[in-house]
């Protein structure tokens, strides 16, 4: 094989144009040519969109402004997740970024500090103690460096946008750097004889466009990782039985919150996204509980503002390609899997995807043993993700309909189970150091849905009651201090990224 | 919920044992916990060393012990990596540098950048571009500051004896409670130790027990399920001697591990003289042929005191069994080529403090510490199995076995991912990082065969200018730091003025 120069993005959506607008960016358009064939006939997915905090690595490697990123896709900043309904009708818990606390004196997780002071009559709303938490409560933001002194904590945060203008945003950037897009269906895939490497891929007006190397961003159905090399295709549906998802904006009817929100539903979620514009909902649920009729009667009438659009059905399975590199072709997005964006993965898979591809990016053959660690590596980030999503399904006291009384009873991944058990035998949240979801996201999940730790670390008892009680105070103060120098959310998107009238009326 | 634990009783003797009791002194008994210590016959000997990686710093830190003493009390040298020599035939020695991770350059790692420098013909070793072996090669300690970007730390070569010593004296002062004696027996009632009987008739008993007996392994031994798996059929080696040589003048800043025809010799400096270690293959020469040519293969007299004993290599299946957590040699023993002894040692106890149980009941914690140290075990066997394999000592038998043997897939990935991109996938709880693999995998000849294409978009000059800045940045770092001879007389000095101060 020669060496790899041009390479051809199969699809456009947000997955095709993170990854188009990446390569432009990484390897430039001098020594190889980026080239994206989408099809305005085939709708992409994208709607409201909720991202994690590491999206910043995503932006950075493109230099992007993050000001002028927030105008142009109409975001919204995101402290956490709040979640309604979901250990049991009635009960509210948020899953902030952040970290828990602060580092106590005598070298224990606070987590455990923190469990001896609620069981000795403590407020048991861990959220007090997560800035981030507070902040939401509040509806505050600011960006916000550590402070110098290093007694206030930081704010972590991530975007919520408009999929549709991110995309586009991403378009113009990779188009500014030289990348080229085709517009039109694939109708035929060329293989080499020998190698089986795409060689070109066709589409419906007879042109032909030709590669080194493939980025499958075609969707669920994985036009080229599927349909040309049958990667196959793990089914995780008997963990994750949601399959549909109903969506539609409305009218925004309040300034926007700093976080999103995810409702528990008699047979599965409701999101609600708020953006500087509008508000983006959906209702993600399982068509053997509920019909996608009942579903979108339900959502339009739980939605906060008028609709903006007529409701639309997206149908998925849970589960994970196999292999999501073969050969010369990588898939990038829901082509290589999906999760549902309960925990707001999908960006974040999507950009790992590309980030891995630079990492793993072939010279001239495309090595066996690289695309073997890839596929390894990303294996790991998926059964994380998944082992994390499932559990807000596993532990719940919600049993008020045949739903949930599934999701309550089921197995889950050996993994995970061992992970329960330590949790609630002493709030061990710890796994391995390299997870995505690190100490205070389990914990703030797992507490929060009602998996209630019996002890605590041992060393938490060195500290007597007063000198906890100083601490715990001493945490809260630097909390407070923190938030209330804060402005509201809307006052700081107002002072720096408001989006132009143009882009509010897209 | 279950009884909380009131009593650790650590058993084991030496270094393991009073770092065990000592951790527990710091973090466990302020919660009122008590803690023991039944201290067994020691399996020291007056030739006995330990050389320790940088670190063993964080544990001193943990457990406060300042670190001046080390070297007025332990015969201690600092020694800023281990140099490899006669591992690869005709090719120059090589020294493994105890590097933090370097600094990008120009974004990338500045590995990438060396391996298009080297394709594209760049003539300078990768071991220049390592301010550890750098300041090892110039008989520097690098003791810079830490936040330098560029930073490279020490380890320590210690007599053994002087250094259980001192952790016990600080331990023993600290209020823990021990007691000297043999075990006669230990009573276990299914999983769980009930008590270990003394020679002199007494009943110990304790909620958690922490085997330290080194490679004795006198409590998880006894365990169910806690056999050892061994590595033999890896790890051909079984034999050790450890002796001792005169003191070398000057001081160097590096252990020295050479190949020899049936295992390797390794030299470790100390204030006073210089331990001598040889391992090798009992079934390839007799111990007596052995200690007949270490003069010659270790290139001075060796003195009279040579000990030989068997070596063992493996990981028990199970590292915590009930109430009973083994840690260091007891949990899984490697022989001592990359000096990660007392890293184990110190790994498993902060493994232990951080899992430390929750209840005298049930122990749910055993599993993951099981996990963990296996994942430990593994890595730290794949590192030293490295050299083995990567030697290019050839028409030796013992070599081209190591050389031709397969090696577990843990190891093989790393080789391979190397060879492609020059890149090494880390797993959880591994002791040496990627600028120590690569640092071991360069310097026993194994180069990548590509680099990460987006070394291509940095201009030429610009990938030159980085590389002759790094170049240059560890030549200026190197040449502030201390020699060692100047390095130990400080820190004892440092000790004296605090003395005098205290007086």
């Amino acid at each position: 094989m020669q060496q790899v120069k041009d390479v051809v993005v199969v699809g456009g959506g947000t997955a095709g144009w993170m990854a188009a607008a990446a390569l432009a960016k990484v390897l430039g358009t001098q020594a190889h040519t980026i080239t994206l064939v989408e099809s305005e006939e085939i709708g992409t997915v994208g709607v409201g969109e909720a991202t994690i905090p590491p999206i910043m690595q995503y932006n950075k490697l493109l230099g992007i402004d993050e000001d002028e990123f927030v105008r142009e896709t109409n975001a919204t900043f995101k402290l956490g997740i709040e979640f309604i309904d979901w250990r049991k009708r009635g009960s509210t818990y948020f899953h902030p970024f952040g970290v828990f606390g602060a580092n106590i004196k005598g070298g224990v997780g606070f987590m455990n500090y923190w469990l001896r002071w609620v069981q000795s009559g403590g407020d048991p709303d861990y959220t007090h103690f997560i800035a981030e938490g507070v902040a939401a409560g509040e509806g505050r933001f600011a960006r916000v460096p550590p402070s110098s002194d290093g007694q206030l904590p930081r704010l972590n945060y991530a975007y919520q946008f408009d999929a549709a203008t991110y995309a586009a945003y991403l378009r113009r950037y990779a188009e500014r750097r030289g990348a080229v897009r085709h517009e039109g269906k694939v109708v035929d895939v060329e293989q080499n004889s020998e190698t089986g490497y795409i060689e070109a891929i066709k589409l419906a007006d007879g042109r032909r466009v030709s590669g080194d190397f493939f980025i499958d961003c075609s969707g669920f159905r994985g036009l080229l990782i599927e349909g040309v090399f049958k990667a196959g295709f793990d089914d995780w549906s008997h963990w994750l039985p949601n399959n549909r998802a109903v969506a539609v904006p409305c009218e925004r009817i309040e300034d926007p919150t700093p976080f999103t929100r995810s409702t528990a539903r008699e047979a599965g979620w409701q999101w609600r996204i708020p953006l500087q514009h509008r508000t983006g909902n959906g209702y993600v649920f399982c068509d053997s509980y509920l019909s996608e009729d009942e579903a979108s009667r339900l959502l339009l009438e739980r939605l906060d503002g008028k609709p903006l659009a007529d409701p639309k059905i997206l149908r998925f399975t849970a589960g994970k390609r196999r292999l999501g590199w073969v050969k010369n072709c990588l898939a990038v997005g829901l082509s290589s899997g999906f999760l549902e964006p309960l925990e707001s993965t999908s960006i974040h898979l999507i950009q790992i995807a590309i980030m891995k591809l630079f990492e793993f990016f072939p010279q001239r053959d495309v090595n066996p043993v690289l695309i073997d660690l890839y596929n390894r590596e990303m294996d790991v980030l998926y059964d994380h993700v998944r082992d994390f999503i499932i559990a807000h399904y596993k532990v719940t006291d919600r049993d008020d309909t045949p739903y949930w009384r599934y999701c309550r009873s089921m197995t889950v991944p050996d993994s995970l189970a061992a992970k329960l058990e330590l949790f609630s035998d002493r709030g061990e949240t710890r796994w391995m150091p390299s997870d995505l979801f690190g100490e205070t996201s389990w914990f703030a999940v797992l507490y929060g849905q009602g998996l209630i730790p019996r002890s605590y670390h041992p060393v938490a008892n060195a500290l007597s009651e007063d000198e906890l009680e100083l601490a715990v105070a001493g945490i809260r103060t630097a909390i407070r201090r923190r938030v209330d120098a804060l402005p509201s959310h809307a006052d700081f998107i107002e002072g720096c990224c408001a989006a132009r009238p143009a882009a509010t009326a897209a | 919920m279950t009884r909380r634990i009131q009593q650790v009783v650590v058993v084991g003797a030496d270094a393991p044992a009073w770092m065990a009791a000592a951790a527990l002194l710091r973090s466990v008994s302020g919660a009122g916990i008590r803690v023991r210590v039944v201290e067994l016959p020691t399996l020291l000997q007056p030739v006995d060393a330990h050389s320790a990686l940088p670190e063993l710093a964080g544990f001193h830190h943990r457990i406060g012990l300042d670190e001046d003493l080390l070297f007025s009390l332990c015969k201690a040298v600092p020694v800023a990596g281990r140099r490899f020599s006669n591992w690869s035939g005709a090719a120059p020695p090589f020294i493994h540098g105890y590097d933090r991770a370097p600094p990008p350059a120009a974004g990338l790692g500045f590995t990438q950048l060396w391996i298009k420098g080297r394709q594209n013909g760049l003539r300078t070793d990768f071991e220049n571009f390592s301010l550890a072996s750098v300041a090892a090669k110039a008989g520097r300690v690098p003791a810079a500051p830490k936040d330098a970007e560029l930073h490279a730390a020490f380890g320590y070569n210690l007599d053994a004896a002087a250094y259980s010593a001192l952790l016990r004296q600080g331990t023993i002062r600290g209020g823990v409670d021990s007691k000297v004696g043999t075990i006669a027996d230990v009573e276990i009632e299914g999983d769980r130790i009930v008590s270990v009987i003394l020679d002199d008739g007494e009943r110990v008993e304790a909620d958690l027990f922490v085997d330290a007996s080194g490679p004795r392994a006198a409590l998880i031994g006894r365990m169910p399920g806690a056999d050892v798996e061994s590595w033999r059929e890896w790890l051909p080696c079984d034999r050790m001697l450890v002796a001792s040589a005169k003191a070398l003048k000057p001081l160097p800043a590096f252990s020295q591990i050479s190949a020899f025809r049936h295992g390797w010799i390794g030299l470790f400096p100390l204030q006073d003289r210089t331990a001598v270690v040889a391992v090798y293959d009992g079934r390839e020469t007799s111990d007596e042929a052995l200690l007949e040519d270490l003069p010659a293969l270790a290139k001075m007299p060796i003195g009279g005191d040579a000990i030989v004993s068997d070596l063992s290599q493996g990981v028990r299946r199970r590292a915590w069994v009930g109430n009973c957590v083994a840690i260091g040699e007891s949990a899984f023993s490697l022989e001592p080529l990359d000096g990660a002894q007392l890293h184990i040692v110190h790994y498993c106890i902060s493994q232990l403090m951080t899992l430390f149980p929750v209840g005298a009941g049930a122990f749910p914690e055993a599993p993951l510490y099981d996990r963990i140290i296996r994942r430990l075990a593994v890595n730290l066997r794949d590192f030293q199995l490295a050299h083995y394999k990567l030697n290019r000592r050839f028409d030796m038998p013992f070599w081209d076995g190591c050389r031709d043997a397969p090696v577990p897939e843990t190891l093989q990935r790393k080789l391979d991912v190397f060879t492609a991109r020059g890149r090494v996938p880390l797993n959880d709880d591994e002791t040496f990082q990627e600028q120590d693999w690569e640092s071991l995998f360069i310097g026993h000849g194994l180069m990548p065969q590509s680099y990460d294409p987006r070394v291509d978009a940095i201009p030429e000059q610009e990938h030159i200018a980085q590389v002759q800045a790094r170049l240059n940045d560890i030549v200026g770092l190197v040449e502030a730091m201390p020699p060692v001879d100047a390095f130990i007389a400080g820190a004892d000095d440092q000790r004296q003025t605090e003395m005098t101060a205290l007086g």
